[in-house]
């Protein structure tokens, strides 16, 4: 009976795990397969290099690298705020906050991660993009920087609740033993607590990073849509996912346009498992010491 | 004889519950102390007020003086302190990186040593002085977390030894420890009072007879006796200190 009950449950957790693979090996198929026709009859070089995306033009042009661009602008300038910002907030709470502002604390960027993204990107619209546009001077507050800045807020929790587990599992030993040989409070958290918890900074700082990457909402209400190549981060841009998010309801089924939305789909699922893929690299590699 | 720890009038206080009362002792410079005593005695908290690594616990408080020197330990720079003072805990900690950093790790910290060739030395001498470098000469790039316990320990005391400490203290260092690694430990630090002075708080009765040249009783934080070794295990003049070493209690 014992035994019975046992090999059911294993079986039960064994397909459990399974489904997660199932699941992702489906959608990259999924997207694979309704974007393969449009790559190969368009070109897929021509698709990634391609600076004009005018779908809907006679002749119709698909080049998505403005996109591209525009998504990388928007997540590397997120990350440029949100990833200092979050680390030094993890590690004020876990290390030099006073035990009452640190509960606060805590709760209340826990509380952060769950604002609607719709609802960051229209109190963005209300607040962030006036304050840009007088401060610049510029003709719009549309811009690729007033996106970054929302989607900062909304990486912000992520990255300081992993890194705040990440850096309180430290063990205090590690910390006692370097104040007692001397080293200053900053001197241990720099090379000590920040050094042993780096693997579950970067986990975390990846985790920040998917989020950005795969933001539609915000960017789409916030980051002005326009989708040329920009040559500065206060002009507006145009992502990967605003696009296909915005586009997908006007296409014509099974035709060009709505496989070229996919096609994006696909290009983007390619980005973010490299991102994943590298971050595993680099914290494979810090696993032998 | 130089003294080279004198602790005067010391009480120390955690949430206002005195664990340690008016001590005073001296310590000689070049000698192994140790401190025996049951659980809740103090000897862990006069440890740790030595090099003052219980000022980080806001909860304690303390009276009195300490001289290193003649110099007051809490008028000093904390951290200047413990360079002089070191510490070794019971539990070996080697920090999560490779042997030889483990060792460089807070001489760089400081500035003291640039050149390469002065970290290989440092190194050697002290991994020799803790009697450890036979044993591990060969990989000192493997990560230290992968040594055995003993080994671990022997490490933790060539780390201290790097700053060139004047005192060292011991935190019932074998505790966790095989009696073979517990053996070279011992012998470590026997080799280790020629250069420094050393203070040893220990569970293990016959680990104080073993090497430490003065042995002091405490008992719910009182000093209770101290004398050579060999008095104070042979014929200890009180009652408490009878009963504890042979074992009638604690």
């Amino acid at each position: 009976m014992r035994k019975t009950i046992d090999n059911i449950m294993e079986i039960i957790i064994f397909v459990c795990g399974m489904l997660s693979v199932v699941f992702v090996v489906l959608i990259f198929a999924f997207l694979f397969k309704e974007s393969f026709t449009f790559l190969k009859d368009f070109g897929i070089v021509r698709f990634i290099i391609g600076h004009f995306w005018y779908p809907t033009s006679e002749p119709p042009s698909f080049g998505i690298f403005s996109l591209i661009m525009g998504s990388v602008l928007v997540t590397t300038g997120a990350c440029l705020i949100a990833v200092p910002i979050g680390v030094m907030t993890a590690l004020f709470i876990s290390e030099i906050a006073p035990k009452g502002v640190k509960d606060v604390l805590k709760s209340l960027v826990e509380l952060m991660a769950a604002i609607p993204s719709v609802v960051i990107g229209f109190v963005g619209m209300v607040t962030i993009v006036p304050i840009v546009k007088n401060i610049f001077n510029l003709p719009t507050g549309l811009t690729a920087f007033s996106g970054a800045m929302m989607l900062a807020f909304m990486a912000i929790p992520t990255i300081v609740t992993i890194s705040e587990d990440a850096i309180s599992s430290v063990p205090w030993q590690y910390k006692e033993g370097a104040l007692a040989l001397g080293a200053t409070k900053w001197q241990t958290i720099r090379r000590i607590v920040l050094k042993a918890a780096m693997p579950g900074i970067i986990a975390a700082i990846m985790l920040g990073i998917g989020r950005v990457i795969g933001e539609t909402m915000a960017v789409m209400m916030i980051t002005g849509n326009a989708a040329h190549i920009p040559h500065s981060i206060f002009e507006p841009v145009r992502t990967m996912t605003a696009t296909i998010a915005a586009e997908m309801g006007e296409t014509v089924r099974e035709g060009m346009h709505y496989k070229s939305l996919f096609a994006i789909g696909f290009v983007l699922f390619v980005i973010t498992f490299m991102v994943n893929f590298l971050a595993d690299l680099f914290l494979g590699k810090n696993k032998n010491l | 004889m130089v003294n080279k720890i004198k602790v005067k009038q010391l009480s120390c206080y955690y949430n206002k519950k005195c664990v340690l009362k008016s001590l005073s002792i001296n310590i000689v410079q070049n000698e192994i102390l140790s401190v025996i005593g049951p659980a809740n005695s103090g000897k862990t908290t006069f440890l740790r007020t030595l090099n003052r690594m219980n000022d980080l616990n806001i909860a304690y408080y303390r009276d009195g003086v300490v001289y290193l020197d003649d110099n007051n330990i809490f008028d000093m720079n904390m951290e200047k302190l413990r360079r002089r003072v070191g510490m070794l805990f019971a539990m070996p900690i080697p920090l999560p990186m490779s042997i030889y950093e483990n060792i460089v790790y807070a001489p760089k910290l400081f500035g003291l040593i640039k050149t390469k060739s002065e970290q290989n030395d440092i190194v050697e001498q002290t991994l020799k002085d803790a009697s450890l470098w036979d044993e591990v000469k060969d990989r000192l790039n493997f990560s230290a977390m992968k040594m055995s316990g003993g080994q671990q320990q022997r490490l933790c005391i060539a780390r201290i030894l790097a700053v060139n400490p004047e005192v060292i203290l011991f935190d019932e260092p074998c505790s966790g420890l095989d009696p073979i690694s517990t053996a070279k430990v011992e012998e470590a630090m026997i080799e280790l009072k020629r250069k420094y002075t050393i203070v040893l708080v220990t569970n293990n009765v016959k680990q104080a007879s073993r090497v430490s040249d003065k042995t002091a009783f405490f008992l719910m934080g009182r000093l209770i006796e101290i004398d050579k070794t060999g008095e104070l295990f042979v014929s200890p003049k009180k009652k408490e200190t009878e009963d504890y070493i042979t074992g009638r209690f604690g």
